[in-house]
């Protein structure tokens, strides 16, 4: 039995020509040393408005399962480890599994994860017509603004918002300089429902509010090369500009995200390697860092302290700061090199960043609230927890994701690995080899995940898409070629790395935590040195094809499909396996 | 004799005309141009080091050799070769009473409009000479940089640039060559290390070097690079370490047998060595390296394992051999990391290209697999972008999308492998721009120790983003591609360390730039926008016009140093407000102001400090530079008559040589014919060939510049002092010197070939 991914759809953006502005260059210099703008490739925010389609949750419905099982034996790649639908697991007693379920409902608060900033009446100042959804300012089709160069809204805009079926996908993609909303339940798709033009500012990052979207609403944010942040409401067609002239962080956005449960926060991360903290509707004012204390202390150990460069960690401003009239909410300073991408934990209590240095970090990103009720007047801002830093084997990393259950994260990077850490065992669990190039984009496919199986795919710049599976069994199995190591994860302190590892831990601690005058929590953060290749688990792919003929950038699971993006503006979807299918495009070699 | 001192201070971009001519020079100059992104970089830069790290010279091009400029500045910023061929050979007979050799470069006045150079400035040696040698190189060139409408009057035209950089010099002349005060056969290496050394010994720390000797001993070598056409920098960083290698293991072959010192038969001696080093890199046996030598192969050599296995009797063999470079197949939209995964995958040995098996005694299918075993301390990694097209005319380029990771670990290593998980860092790519083999141009962009990237392009020398080393993947306009890429080891703590300074030299831009929006003095004593000359020069004024101090000279002198080592780690510490680089000047953030503001205290306070000791330091530096001027200006007399009688005595060895040559024209054509057909041998598979390249079309550069040059024809004075020194050896010592060195090469070349089959 054959699981085949067909081609269903390749839609085309045509990427428009330079704005009138901007002079075309003839014959552009090679050797040119004036930067060049930051770009990024077409990357899609899906939107359904019916639950439906919403990822299945574990242990949820037993038919969702068998069905899904049925699908796996087509494309399992390792039959012999007795992966039926009979194989029923105890869920696990962690609580990761259970708090899940909130991340696909429109709900305040997730799971048991607190609000990110509770406990601030300074924040939640705001709240006080909860249920009517305020829009932006401006309308976008009549901005005179010089960042928007125009907007085009389909004709029948409100005519084909009514006559489409409610479960269809929506897409808001950037190319460009251009932003499409496309409707990818139409049979119309290629008509994008509304397409904005910039003037310079490239869109290289969106993301829509999964709490406040409704058939009338949807909250978009889009992140720009010049580091401004537009907020959009693309059924009024109103925008609102944030970070305006870069006052707030001039440097470019490489990935935005609302904050789960928030109807107004998001996050930003810029590249200079700054995560802030914005509200939709707050208005801009220049920032200065706040807590000079901190950052005054944090300048010196810098100058002195060279094995704490890791765990260098500023908050510029804390979501318990008294004063949260303006933008931003709150400011961290990780590192001082590009971040990449990051991604919310399923539990909505932790972020996973990883930046251009090749450093994966576990930050717990809700701790504040505890310092907060602790009573301590001194500084309330430093107990941001850094809690993991990991490495790349070597090269940047350029996405991140995590498992549906929260246990593992994965991350793609300039390696061309694929690597799978257990966030429980602090510890890298495999490297996935397949790609043949930089790994652009990782995704767990939630449909076909269990609590003890899982699959992803993973695209890169070698244009490939590739799945994997990999099993909790399997991956503590020792890797075949080194016999001297038992096991990948049990015989850890077998080599000198990892003892290198064990001195580096009490060596490095939170640093901005090191000038508070109580040691209480005073937290550490563990920096992991880069295992070795002979000791790392290697996983193969269960299938890897070519399927665009330019690099790829982007993938997403959908309950029926696979869809990819590439640099130049396809967005290809790849319909599921199903029985009888005889067609071929993606098949997974077990055939 | 102030207003002398202060003459010499006055010239920024330690433009350096030369004594006599100060006036006139300041008429040609044109109104000194904006100062250069890398005089601006280096604005505020502590004393230079003394192992010639902090060195930014162009290379001059003398029509297509811009091959050599993109090798050669790959090479002298890798730390560990610089510092061997700087201290390679140990003790030379002709040292100095304190140490070293003293060098004497020639400066040459700054040609700003083309027009013939001012002879007063003979005193430097023979610029006269040089400058008609330069002549017969360049002959049919256009004259450098002449006036009128072209692409160089552009302010942002490379070309523009680059007679930018010649005019502000100094311009190095390298026409002599120092090989006998190293006690040396006057050689590929010798040239190369008077270059390193010369540019470690120059007082300015930017300027334009002239390769001119190099050239003329690598062409007279090595026959194809003759002409002036387009050449293959790869080819070209081949022949230069296994000379290198050769010339070092000749010599300390040379030297051993010279102990009991007999000089009848030393060439017969150097004969056998030479065959004994070339049994020894074959790799026959390591061990019985002469010591002192093995440093070319410990930076850059690496041990390749094939193992074949015949699909007939499954025997497994081995076999090692050495590398001092990966070729690479490319893929489109691939990595190096992949192509390097396919140079180790396994392949078939079938057809015509089976395995001869010892043990089933004949040619049988055989699987052969190719993995690394022993890691170089320098990976080079040259990336195949010239195929030949499908009739195997031509030599195509490929425009394949090709990632390179700033960082870099080998997948394929052998389980017995040593420090297999070993980290290298990107430290320079050799980029060539243009549509195919036969035409283009090379660059390198260069990491360099404290000075981030820079771009070397011929003559100009520019700092550049760190983002900029990925515009050469290969998809983007203008046709130029990496192609040679060079990664050296290194170790996490170094890399993360790095890492940080990086981001810290970005906040001190942005400080540093805030600081010129106000107005603050820069550490120096001097204001930003200060009204007449840009150019605040952080080397003392003595090091200024220093230019026949010797490398030690520097370090021995008191007069340079000591003062300085106290408003040091004000300037270089990057905590306070270090004065690094500005690399984007739009950049300053809010965030950090507040910081700023404090680190600006305390470092104006230190800066007083520091400018007081400084003030006292330069009153006694300045005496002692007038003191020490006055002995360099002697020796230098006594070094230019010493070197004025050596060039007459060697004229009358080339007239000499010019007969024999002619006699012996024949025997050495066919040495030359021996060497060649193996060369053609160890190119062969996808790599270039000469014979297929040097007939199509001319490239960029070279107008008319057709047979009129060979090797034969450009007056070598003292070209050969290895005959000079026996001067009654007979006519065939040419031919059976120049047979012996291209023997070993084809041993190197075979080692490629090997490279070439396992990545096919």
């Amino acid at each position: 039995m054959a699981g085949t991914y067909i081609l269903k759809e390749d839609l085309h953006l045509a990427t428009p020509p330079p704005h009138p502005s901007e002079a075309p260059v003839q014959n552009p210099n090679p050797l040119a040393t004036t930067p060049q703008p930051a770009t990024g490739g077409t990357k899609l925010s899906l939107l359904s408005l019916s639950s439906r389609s919403s990822p299945p949750l574990l242990y949820k419905s037993e038919t969702n399962r068998s069905t899904r099982s049925n699908l796996n034996t087509s494309i399992q790649e390792h039959p012999s480890e007795g992966r039926s639908s009979g194989d029923q697991v105890p869920p696990s007693s962690e609580g990761g599994g259970t708090s899940i379920t909130g991340s696909a409902r429109p709900a305040l608060s997730i799971g048991s994860a607190p609000a990110f900033g509770e406990g601030n009446s300074s924040l939640t100042a705001t709240g006080k017509d909860v249920g009517k959804r305020r829009k932006p300012k401006n309308n976008i089709a009549k901005s005179n603004s010089s960042f928007i160069s125009r907007c085009i809204v389909h004709e029948n805009l409100g005519k084909r918002l009514q006559d489409r079926p409610s479960d269809g996908y929506f897409a808001f993609a950037n190319i460009n300089r251009a932003f499409q909303w496309l409707d990818l339940a139409s049979s119309q798709k290629a008509e994008h429902l509304t397409k904005v033009l910039f003037t310079k500012g490239h869109c290289l990052c969106h993301d829509i509010n999964q709490v406040t979207k409704s058939q009338s609403h949807i909250d978009l944010i889009m992140g720009f090369s010049t580091g401004e942040i537009i907020w959009f409401e693309p059924i009024s067609q109103k925008y609102t500009r944030l970070n305006k002239n870069g006052i707030i962080n001039t440097t470019p956005v490489s990935e935005i995200r609302w904050i789960p449960g928030s109807e107004n926060l998001f996050l930003a991360a810029h590249m200079d390697g700054s995560l802030v903290v914005y509200d939709k509707e707050k208005d801009d004012a220049a920032f200065l860092p706040e807590d000079h204390t901190a950052n005054s202390n944090g300048t010196s150990e810098t100058s002195n302290g060279e094995g704490e460069h890791a765990a260098k960690l500023h908050i510029d401003k804390s979501v318990h700061s008294k004063n949260q009239k303006f933008n931003p909410i709150s400011f961290w300073k990780l590192s001082n090199q590009r971040i990449n991408a990051f991604a919310f934990s399923p539990d909505n209590r932790h972020i996973a960043v990883v930046s251009e240095d090749g450093t994966l970090r576990i930050i717990d990103y809700l701790k504040e609230q505890f310092v907060l009720l602790m009573p301590k007047k001194t500084t309330t801002a430093n107990a941001f927890r850094l809690l993991d830093i990991y490495s790349s084997y070597y090269g940047g990393f350029l996405c991140v994701c995590w498992s549906p259950d929260g246990k593992y994260v994965l991350t793609g990077g300039q390696d061309d690995l694929v690597s799978i850490w257990s966030v429980a065992e602090a510890t890298i669990v495999a490297r996935c080899q397949g790609h043949q190039s930089w790994v652009t984009a990782v995704c767990f496919d939630p449909w076909r995940c269990d609590d003890r199986n899982y699959r992803f795919g993973t695209v890169g710049e070698d244009c490939r898409l590739l799945l994997w599976d990999f099993s909790v069994g399997m991956l503590h199995r020792p890797k075949a070629s080194s016999v001297r190591q038992r096991g990948s994860i049990s015989s850890r302190f077998a080599n000198p790395l990892q003892r290198a590892e064990t001195s580096n831990t009490t060596a490095s601690r939170l640093r901005s935590n090191s000038s508070l005058s109580t040691d209480a929590d005073v937290e550490h953060t563990i920096e992991h040195a880069v295992e070795p290749r002979a000791t790392t688990a290697m996983l193969p792919p269960v299938m890897s094809k070519v399927v665009d003929p330019d690099p790829l950038c982007w993938l997403e699971f959908t309950e029926e499909s696979i869809i990819t993006s590439c640099k130049s503006g396809h967005i290809r979807t790849w319909n599921r396996p199903r029985d009888g299918s005889n067609e071929s495009e993606l098949t997974s070699p077990t055939t | 004799m102030t207003s002398f001192l202060s003459k010499f201070k006055a010239t920024p971009g330690a433009s350096n005309p030369g004594v006599s001519t100060p006036s006139k020079s300041k008429k040609d100059v044109e109104p000194e141009p904006e100062v250069t992104p890398l005089v601006k970089m280096l604005q505020h830069a502590g004393p230079i080091r003394n192992d010639g790290s902090d060195k930014f010279f162009g290379l001059e091009n003398f029509g297509n050799t811009c091959y050599c400029n993109s090798i050669m500045q790959a090479l002298y910023y890798s730390g560990p070769f610089r510092e061997h061929v700087v201290r390679y050979p140990p003790h030379s007979p002709l040292d100095t009473p304190n140490g070293h050799p003293v060098i004497v470069t020639p400066i040459r006045a700054p040609v700003p409009n083309g027009a013939a150079v001012s002879p007063t400035k003979a005193k430097g040696l023979s610029t006269a000479e040089s400058m008609k040698r330069r002549a017969a190189i360049n002959s049919g060139q256009p004259v450098p940089a002449q006036p009128g409408t072209r692409p160089e009057d552009k302010p942002d035209s490379p070309e523009y640039k680059k007679k930018h950089a010649m005019a502000a010099g100094p311009i190095l002349e390298m026409t002599y060559e120092n090989a006998s005060s190293y006690g040396m056969e006057e050689s590929t290496f010798t040239a190369l290390k008077d270059i390193f050394m010369a540019l470690i010994a120059n007082s300015s720390r930017t300027g334009v070097l002239s390769p001119q000797r190099f050239l003329e001993i690598f062409k007279r070598d090595n026959e194809m690079f003759r002409t002036s056409m387009h050449q293959d920098a790869h080819e070209f960083y081949g022949l230069v370490l296994n000379a290198v290698i050769s010339n070092v293991e000749a010599n300390s072959q040379r030297l051993k047998e010279l102990e009991p010192p007999r000089n009848e038969d030393g060439l017969a001696q150097s004969m056998k060595a030479a065959v004994k080093s070339a049994a020894t890199a074959m790799g026959l046996a390591s061990g019985t390296r002469s010591p002192g030598t093995g440093w070319v192969h410990d930076i850059f050599e690496g041990v390749l394992t094939s193992e074949t296995k015949c699909l007939t009797c499954e025997t497994a063999s081995q076999r090692d051999e050495t590398f001092l470079d990966l070729s690479i197949d490319l893929e489109q939209h691939s990595s190096v990391t992949s192509c390097l995964q396919k140079f180790s995958a396994e392949e078939m040995l079938c057809e015509r290209n089976k395995f001869h098996c010892d043990n089933c005694g004949g040619l049988q299918e055989a699987e052969k697999r190719m993995k690394i075993k022993r890691l170089p301390k320098i990976l080079t990694l040259h990336l195949k972008r010239f195929k030949y097209s499908d009739d195997m005319t031509r030599l195509q380029k490929l425009f394949h999308r090709v990632v390179y990771p700033y960082h870099l670990r080998m997948f394929n290593t052998t389980d017995d492998a040593e420090d297999p998980d070993r980290l290298y860092e990107l430290y320079a790519v050799v980029v060539h721009i243009g549509q195919n083999a036969y035409h283009g141009h090379y660059v390198s962009i260069i990491k360099t120790q404290d000075r981030g990237w820079l771009l070397f392009d011929d003559e100009m020398v520019e700092p550049v983003d760190k983002h900029y080393v990925r515009n050469f993947f290969g998809d983007r306009p203008g046709q130029a591609c990496a192609y040679v890429l060079f990664y050296q080891e290194t170790t996490v703590e170094a890399m993360r360390k790095e890492q940080e300074a990086e981001g810290l030299a970005e906040v001190a831009l942005a400080s540093q730039e805030a600081d010129i929006a106000l107005g603050k003095p820069q550490p120096n004593g001097t204001y930003p926008a200060s009204v007449s000359k840009p150019a605040p020069v952080p080397t003392p004024p003595p090091d200024e016009h220093k230019e026949f101090v010797s490398l030690d000279h520097a370090v021995s002198s008191p007069l340079p140093m000591s003062p300085h080592t106290i408003p040091r780690p004000i300037q270089t510490s990057h905590t306070s407000t270090s004065y690094v680089p500005a690399l984007d000047p739009a950049k300053s953030r809010k965030e950090d102001k507040e910081r700023e503001k404090k680190e600006q205290k305390e470092a104006d306070k230190a800066r007083k400090i520091a400018e007081k000791e400084k003030a006292k330091a330069d009153e006694q530096k300045r005496k002692d530079a007038i003191q020490a001027r006055k002995e360099e200006v002697k020796a230098a007399e006594a070094e230019v008559k010493r070197v004025m009688a050596a060039s007459k005595q060697s004229a009358a060895e080339e007239e000499e040589k010019r007969k024999r040559e002619t006699s012996s024209t024949s025997t050495s054509e066919t040495g030359k014919e021996n060497g060649h057909p193996e060369k053609e041998k160890g190119f062969g598979i996808g790599s270039l060939s000469r014979s297929h390249k040097g007939s199509k079309s001319m490239s960029r550069k070279s107008f008319g510049f057709l047979g009129g040059k060979n090797g034969d024809k450009v007056p070598m004075p003292s070209d050969d002092s290895h005959t000079a020194v026996e001067g009654d050896s007979g006519p065939q010592t040419p031919e059976k010197h120049a047979k012996s060195t291209k023997d070993r090469f084809s041993f190197s070349l075979g080692r490629k070939k090997s490279n070439l089959i396992g990545s096919s």
